[in-house]
C-alpha cells in the first residue's frame, strides 16, 4: 500500500523520521511505535500544517463479538426468516420499528428510529468482504486494518492519523475512550494517540510532583519498548493536562447512563465513553478520531434477551451522545459509525442463538449523513456455501466514504485502492 | 543466614559486573547508591539497548524467577541462588502445585457470590504460595483456555476452573484438553452445554481449534461444523441440592463438591463425521486425538509459550525445536517448559527485558519485592485500568501481551499502583539498594539511575524502582 503514497505525504513522513529523537532508535520503531512528542517536534509541526485542517470528527463504535444484522435491521416481509429462525424470528418481526414495508429497526432502537425520522441515519446493508473468515480475531483484524489479505498491520484510522493529521505533539487527535489499550483500528507506527478508560481516575496519584518525576523517569528509555513507554508517559501527561481544561469547560446536556440491566454485565461502559467523547469534542481539544467499544455481541446462546438488551444500551447511549452534541452545537461536525467483525448466521442454532456469520448492515448516524438505506438487500434464500449472507458492499467502500467524504483525507492513499461509491453523506468534503 | 545471603548477593553482583561493558546503559556496581554519580548525561544513551547481564548465572536465575514465577522475596531469591539455575528449574518443574485454601463461598446457591472474593482469593494465593511456578502456569492457562465470570454466570464454576487449571497446569495436553472440554465454566463460556446434535452450537468447536490448539488456517469451516456435531452431548453436572437467596424467589443449584460436565448420549451424535481429513464415528476423546495428530498443534502451543516466557517474536527454528520435543514427549507440558527455560534463547542477550510484565505479574512482583504479604485486596482491585482483571479477560482470545500492555492509560495505572502499594506498606521497607540489585539486576537506564540518585529517602527510591521502565519488564 505504500506505493500509493503521494509526494506530499512522502516528504512529510521522511521528515517525520528524520526530525524526531527516538528513545530507542530503529528497534523502538520496530516494536511498533512512534516518537516521543518533544518540544522540538511540536514546534516543527505547528509550523507545518499540511494535513487535514477541517473540524470534522469521526466516532467509531465497535460492536464486538459479531452483531446480528438481521436483528438490527429486521426483514419484515420475508417468510424465509421464520424458517431459518423458528425461535427468534417471531418477536423480532412483530416488535420491529418499521422503516418501510420491507425493513424495521430492532424494537429497542427507538432513539435511532427518531434520528432516522429526522433523516440522520444511513444504513448500509450487506457490508462485508470477499472470502469471509469466521474467526473473531482474524475478522476484527481485517476490519481494523482494512485489508482482507491480512498483510497490513497498521489500523486504517492509525494510518489516517499518521498520514493525514499532525498527531505528533497532539496526542488527543486520536482517542480511544473507555479502553485500556490502543484499539487495532488506531494503531500505527507513526501515529500517537491516547487511551482513556475512565476520566475520573485518569491522572497520577500525587499530582504534578509525581507527574514530573515520572516524566523524568521515562526519558530515552533503552530497549525495544523504550520509545513506546516514553511516548505513553508523554501522551499520558499531555492528556491529563487536556482533560483538566476540558472537564472545567464541559457541562453534559443529555442524560448518560450505564445503569443498564444486561443478561450478563458488559465490560464496556459505553455511555461514559461517549460522554467523554462528547466532552473532548465540544471543548475544542482538537480530537478528530474517536473509538469506543460495546462488547457482548457473540450471541451463540439465548440471543433473544442478550441482543435486545445490547440494542437498548446502544440506543440510549447513542441518543444521549447525539443530543449532547446537538445541544453544544457540534452535531454538524460529527459522524458516528458502527462496525462489527461480522454478522451472524441466518439460521439459528439449538441454543436459541446464532453462530458466526458474514455480511451485516452498518449504521451511520449524525447530521453529516444523508438518511436512507444503501446497498443491496441481502437475500435469505441465496446464501453462500456456509449458509451465510452474501455481501453486496465492501466495507472499504464505507471507509472510503468516511475518509474522503467526511474527514477529507486521501482515501486511496490510506486504503491502497479505490472502491465503489456509497453516497451516504449529505455534503462530501471531496469527491471520493 | 544473614551471612549467606550477603555472600550470594555479592556473588550475584560480581557476576553481573563481569559480563560485558554497558554502552549507554548504566550499572550499579556497588551496594550503595552513591556510585550512581557516574551516571552519564541524560540522552547519551539514545538508541541504546539494555546490556544483558545474562552471561552470569545469578542474573539468569533472577530472570528465571521473574518469568517463571511471580517475583520473589529476598529469601526466595537466596534459596534459588544457592541451588543454582539447573536445580532451580528442576525444583520449579517437579514440585507439585500447592492448593489454595478452600473457598467457603463456593457453596453459595447459584455461585452467586461477588467475583471480588474469587479475585482476592487467587491474589492472596499468588502471594502466599510456596509453588509460585504453578501459579504462573495457572495464570498462563487462564489466559489460554480462557473463560470469564460474566458469561459463565456461576462463580462456583469459575472457582472450580481455577482449581482444575492449577492441578493440570504441568501435565499432559491430551488429558488437559479433555478436562478443558468438560469443565463446567467452559461448557457455559463457549456454549457446549447447550449444543445438541440436532442443531450443534459451533462456538466451542471453533475456539478449540482456533485458539486452544491449532490456530487459524489449519482447519476448514466444515471441520468446525463437523467438530461441533461430534462434540455435542455434554451438559452441566447435576447440583447436589438447591437453595435460595434473600430477595430471590426461585431456588438455585448448590454444589458441595467439585464436578465435571456429564455426557448425555441422547443429546449427542453417533453417526459418521468427516473431521480433519478422516471420516467415521468420533467421540470427544477421538476428536482431541485427531487434533493432537495435526502438525499445527505442537508449534501453536510452543509459540504461545515462547512468546510468554522468552520473546515476543521467537525464531522459527527455535519453535520447531521445542515443538518437536513437545510432540515427541506426547505433549508433556513439563518437557516443553524445560526445553523453553533451559534453552540458549532464554538466556540470550536479545531475550533480556524483551517481555513486558502483565499487570498481575507487575503487582505481585511488587508486593513480593516489598515483602508485603497483605496486598491481595489491593492487587485484586487494581488491575482494571492496567487492562487485566482476573477471571475477566477481554474476550475469548485471552489477554494480549507485551506492547499491548502499554498505553497512556495503563502507564498511569502502573505508576499509581507503585504509589498505592508503597502507601499501604507503610514505613518498614526493605533496602532499596538491594531492590535495585535484585529486582532491576543493577542494570539501569540513565534516567532511572539519575532519579535514584536524586531520591532522598527509601520510599522515594522504592517508588523509582517500582515505577521504572526496568521494573515493567521481565
Amino acid at each position: 500500500m505504500s506505493d500509493q503514497v503521494g509526494i506530499n505525504q512522502l516528504k512529510r513522513r521522511d521528515f517525520l523520521r528524520a526530525g524526531l529523537v527516538f528513545g530507542a532508535g530503529a528497534s523502538g520503531l520496530a516494536a511498533g511505535y512512534a516518537a516521543v512528542p518533544d518540544a522540538f517536534a511540536r514546534a516543527v509541526y505547528a509550523a507545518k500544517q499540511e494535513g487535514i485542517t477541517n473540524d470534522n470528527v469521526l466516532v467509531m463504535i465497535q460492536l464486538a463479538g459479531g452483531n446480528d444484522g438481521l436483528r438490527t435491521l429486521v426483514p419484515l416481509a420475508d417468510p424465509k426468516l421464520h424458517d431459518l429462525r423458528p425461535q427468534l424470528a417471531g418477536s423480532m418481526v412483530a416488535k420491529a420499528l418499521p422503516l418501510n414495508d420491507q425493513y424495521g429497526l430492532n424494537h429497542n432502537l427507538p432513539g435511532v428510529k427518531s434520528l432516522w425520522d429526522g433523516g440522520k441515519v444511513a444504513i448500509v446493508q450487506g457490508v462485508g468482504y470477499p472470502n469471509p473468515t469466521f474467526s473473531h480475531f482474524e475478522s476484527i483484524r481485517i476490519w481494523e486494518t482494512g485489508d482482507p489479505t491480512r498483510r497490513q498491520v497498521d489500523g486504517w484510522l492509525g494510518r489516517t492519523l499518521a498520514q493525514a493529521y499532525d498527531s505528533n505533539g497532539h496526542p488527543l487527535t486520536g482517542c480511544a475512550c473507555g479502553a485500556t489499550d490502543v484499539p487495532g483500528a488506531l494503531r500505527d507506527l507513526q501515529a500517537t494517540m491516547t487511551v482513556i478508560q475512565d476520566q475520573k481516575t485518569f491522572g497520577f496519584t500525587g499530582g504534578s510532583e509525581v507527574e514530573a518525576a515520572v516524566g523524568a523517569l521515562y526519558k530515552a528509555t533503552p530497549g525495544i519498548y523504550g520509545a513506546l513507554f516514553d511516548t505513553a508517559i508523554a501522551t499520558a501527561t499531555e492528556t491529563v493536562a487536556a482533560l483538566r481544561t476540558s472537564s472545567a469547560n464541559y457541562q453534559p446536556m443529555a442524560d448518560y447512563s450505564d445503569k443498564v440491566q444486561l443478561v450478563y454485565s458488559s465490560k464496556n461502559q459505553l455511555a461514559a465513553a461517549l460522554q467523554l467523547a462528547a466532552e473532548l469534542i465540544v471543548t475544542g481539544t482538537g480530537v478528530k478520531l474517536l473509538h469506543v467499544t460495546l462488547g457482548g455481541f457473540d450471541t451463540h446462546y439465548t440471543e433473544l434477551n442478550r441482543h435486545d438488551d445490547l440494542m437498548a444500551y446502544l440506543d440510549t447511549a447513542v441518543s444521549a451522545f447525539y443530543k449532547d452534541l446537538a445541544a453544544h452545537g457540534k452535531a454538524d461536525k460529527v459522524l458516528i459509525a458502527t462496525w462489527s467483525e461480522f454478522g451472524r448466521r441466518p439460521a439459528e442454532n439449538a441454543s436459541g442463538g446464532t453462530d458466526h456469520g458474514a455480511a451485516a448492515p452498518l449504521l451511520l448516524i449524525g447530521d453529516p449523513v444523508k438518511g436512507g438505506l444503501y446497498g443491496a438487500e441481502p437475500s435469505l434464500t441465496d446464501l453462500d456455501t456456509t449458509g451465510n449472507l452474501k455481501y453486496s458492499v465492501d466495507f472499504r467502500s464505507v471507509y472510503q466514504e468516511i475518509l474522503g467524504g467526511h474527514l477529507g483525507a486521501d482515501a486511496k492513499e490510506i486504503l491502497g485502492d479505490a472502491y465503489d461509491h456509497v453516497p451516504f453523506l449529505k455534503a462530501p468534503v471531496t469527491v471520493a | 543466614m544473614a551471612v549467606a545471603r550477603g555472600i550470594t548477593r555479592r556473588q550475584a553482583l560480581a557476576a553481573a559486573v563481569a559480563t560485558g561493558v554497558g554502552v549507554g546503559a548504566v550499572r550499579l556496581l556497588g551496594g550503595t547508591l552513591s556510585n550512581l554519580q557516574r551516571t552519564p548525561a541524560p540522552g547519551a544513551s539514545n538508541g541504546a539497548d539494555w546490556v544483558s547481564p545474562l552471561g552470569a548465572e545469578p542474573a539468569r536465575i533472577m530472570q528465571l524467577l521473574r518469568r517463571a514465577t511471580l517475583g520473589y522475596t529476598p529469601d526466595q531469591l537466596d534459596a534459588a541462588l544457592k541451588d543454582g539455575f539447573n536445580r532451580t528449574v528442576d525444583r520449579l518443574l517437579e514440585t507439585p502445585p500447592a492448593e489454595p485454601p478452600a473457598l467457603d463461598a463456593a457453596t453459595t446457591p447459584g455461585g452467586r457470590f461477588n467475583p471480588s472474593i474469587l479475585q482476592e482469593w487467587w491474589a492472596a494465593h499468588m502471594l502466599a504460595t510456596p509453588t509460585p511456578f504453578a501459579e504462573r502456569m495457572t495464570l498462563f492457562w487462564h489466559g489460554h483456555f480462557t473463560s470469564d465470570y460474566r458469561k459463565v454466570g456461576d462463580n462456583t464454576f469459575v472457582y472450580w476452573q481455577n482449581l482444575t487449571w492449577r492441578r493440570m497446569a504441568m501435565t499432559n495436553l491430551r488429558s488437559m484438553l479433555m478436562q478443558v472440554t468438560v469443565d463446567p465454566a467452559m461448557l457455559r463460556y463457549l456454549d457446549l452445554a447447550s449444543s445438541l446434535a440436532s442443531s450443534p452450537n459451533e462456538n466451542y468447536s471453533r475456539e478449540l481449534m482456533e485458539l486452544f490448539t491449532m490456530g487459524p488456517g489449519n482447519y476448514t469451516e466444515e471441520d468446525v461444523r463437523q467438530g461441533a456435531l461430534a462434540l455435542s452431548g455434554w451438559q452441566l453436572p447435576r447440583p447436589d441440592s438447591f437453595g435460595s437467596l434473600p430477595n430471590l424467589k426461585r431456588s438455585l443449584p448448590v454444589y458441595l463438591v467439585q464436578k465435571t460436565g456429564v455426557f448425555q448420549p441422547r443429546r449427542s451424535y453417533s453417526g459418521d463425521v468427516t473431521f480433519l481429513g478422516k471420516t467415521g464415528p468420533l467421540d470427544t476423546q477421538g476428536l482431541i486425538d485427531r487434533i493432537l495428530a495435526q502438525d499445527a498443534t505442537a508449534p501453536f502451543i510452543a509459540t504461545k509459550v515462547a512468546q510468554h516466557f522468552i520473546t515476543g517474536s521467537p525464531d522459527a527454528g527455535f519453535i520447531s525445536r521445542i515443538a518437536g520435543a513437545f510432540r515427541k514427549s506426547n505433549y508433556d507440558v513439563k518437557t516443553l517448559m524445560r526445553a523453553v527455560l533451559t534453552s540458549e534463547e532464554f538466556a540470550s542477550a536479545s531475550a533480556y527485558r524483551s517481555l513486558v510484565k502483565s499487570p498481575v505479574e507487575l503487582m505481585v512482583h511488587a508486593a513480593r519485592a516489598l515483602q508485603d504479604a497483605g496486598a491481595a485486596r489491593l492487587i485484586a482491585g487494581s488491575g482494571s485500568g492496567m487492562g487485566q482483571i482476573l477471571f475477566d479477560p477481554p474476550d475469548v482470545g485471552g489477554w494480549p501481551n507485551n506492547e499491548a500492555w502499554i498505553s497512556s492509560n495503563t502507564v498511569i495505572e502502573r505508576v499509581n499502583f507503585a504509589t498505592s502499594v508503597l502507601a499501604q506498606k507503610g514505613a518498614s521497607l526493605p533496602s532499596s539498594s538491594d531492590g535495585v540489585q535484585h529486582q532491576l539486576d543493577g542494570v539501569l537506564g540513565p534516567a532511572t539511575a539519575q532519579l535514584l540518585n536524586q531520591a532522598t529517602d527509601e520510599r522515594s527510591r522504592w517508588f523509582v524502582i517500582l515505577a521504572s521502565p526496568e521494573f515493567q519488564l521481565k
